[in-house]
């Protein structure tokens, strides 16, 4: 009798289950799902956002057309830790808390946050705590601005796509951590297309005669929603980052003859 | 030395093509996957680079001062931890990838699946971000 109960018990379970679990992993699905059909506005991009791993990786990829003379001479000067160039060491500006730069701030594996403004979208980067700002107010670019770290950038709705044209960069920055350079001509332009309510579809275009001998597209990328994340404060401190060299970073890259 | 007291432990290799540090990681082996026991001395909750600083010894029973490098405060407060995660005295064991030149330096981040540090009593800090959106 006993036996009998407890087969009743064991197929009365193995009948159960799957209507327990499954609604339970549905639920699950369905969250996920939803939070991507939440309603959105596609010209607010309000929130805190974070490139989604791809091709090109943090920098707009290896796969740049033909350098010029000078762009091949700067490229052999740079020495990056990551990429085809990887070596320990190196001279990547960022090592010593120089301004990443755009458009490589993009591609950092940090978060940034989008902020609208009266005549002005922000960009506030987790990365060294910056603040890019694009001005929306219909402005043209400047005809001769000063060369800056993140450039002059001048942004437009074009149906759903944010447009951004950037001129005016000093020539000291990277474009991403494999070591491509480009120079104070380079002209950018950012596509910037809010497809759900987690995610923004974004292309790069890279116009530099005086470094590539093309336009360079870069690899299309998404970019994804992070809520609830706040962007904590994150300077890059030169005598931090100097200790931390002096006791991890140069004992790593010291030349042995071991590697 | 510090090679002496890797000979004692396992790598495990497997491949690993995510970006690391935000600048490259080319210094160490990120093939590897190494575990490192040993006494915390310090954590530099630092940007962009923390710190955990360990005591280890090496066969001959000598303490060795192993330094290293993991994500910044941002990724790591995403991943769970807090500046208070780990304190001198804390014994535990971090798989990491080791420098190449076998220095006692290590890194372990969120572009290195399984470097983690682990407790003694089986708690373990990894680097899966909490906060991710599909």
């Amino acid at each position: 009798m006993r036996n009998l109960l407890a087969q009743a018990v064991l197929v009365l379970a193995g009948v159960l289950l799957p209507w327990v679990i499954a609604p339970a992993a549905q639920a699950r699905t369905t969250a996920q799902n939803n939070a991507a059909a939440l309603p959105f506005d596609a010209h607010d991009l309000s929130g805190v956002w974070q490139l989604a791993p791809g091709g090109g990786g943090q920098g707009p990829g290896d796969n740049f057309p033909p350098l010029t003379p000078w762009g091949q001479a700067k490229y052999d000067a740079n020495k990056p830790g990551y990429g085809p160039k990887a070596a320990p060491g190196g001279n990547d500006p960022i090592l010593k808390c120089d301004p990443t730069g755009f458009p490589r701030i993009l591609f950092v594996i940090w978060p940034f946050e989008i902020i609208h403004v009266s005549g002005r979208i922000l960009m506030f980067f987790e990365g060294q705590h910056t603040i890019r700002e694009i001005w929306m107010d219909g402005r043209q670019l400047p005809a001769d601005p000063d060369p800056r770290w993140y450039g002059y950038s001048v942004g437009k709705w074009q149906g759903d796509t944010l447009v951004v044209e950037t001129i005016g960069f000093n020539d000291k920055t990277w474009l991403g951590a494999q070591g491509q350079p480009h120079s104070d001509e380079m002209r950018t332009i950012e596509r910037y297309r809010r497809v759900d309510h987690n995610t923004i579809e974004f292309n790069l275009t890279i116009d530099d005669p005086k470094t590539y001998t093309k336009v360079w597209y870069a690899e299309p990328r998404l970019i994804k929603l992070k809520p609830g994340v706040e962007i904590p404060e994150s300077f890059c401190v030169a005598s931090e980052e100097e200790e931390f060299a002096k006791r991890i970073r140069e004992p790593a890259a010291r030349q042995t003859g071991k590697e | 030395m510090a090679k002496a007291s890797l000979t004692l432990v396992v790598t495990v290799l497997f491949l690993c093509t995510s970006a690391s540090a935000h600048h490259g990681n080319s210094a160490y082996d990120e093939t590897a996957r190494v575990p490192l026991k040993g006494t915390v001395t310090e954590f530099v909750w630092t940007n962009p680079h923390s710190q955990i600083y360990l005591d280890v010894k090496d066969k001959n029973g000598n303490v060795v001062n192993w330094g290293i490098e993991t994500n910044s405060p941002g990724i790591l407060t995403r991943a769970g931890w807090t500046r208070r995660s780990l304190k001198a005295g804390h014994e535990v064991t971090i798989i990491l990838c080791p420098a190449k030149n076998g220095a006692p330096v290590a890194y372990i981040g969120s572009g290195d699946p399984g470097t983690k540090v682990v407790f003694t009593d089986g708690r373990e800090l990894d680097f899966k971000d909490k906060t991710a959106s599909r």
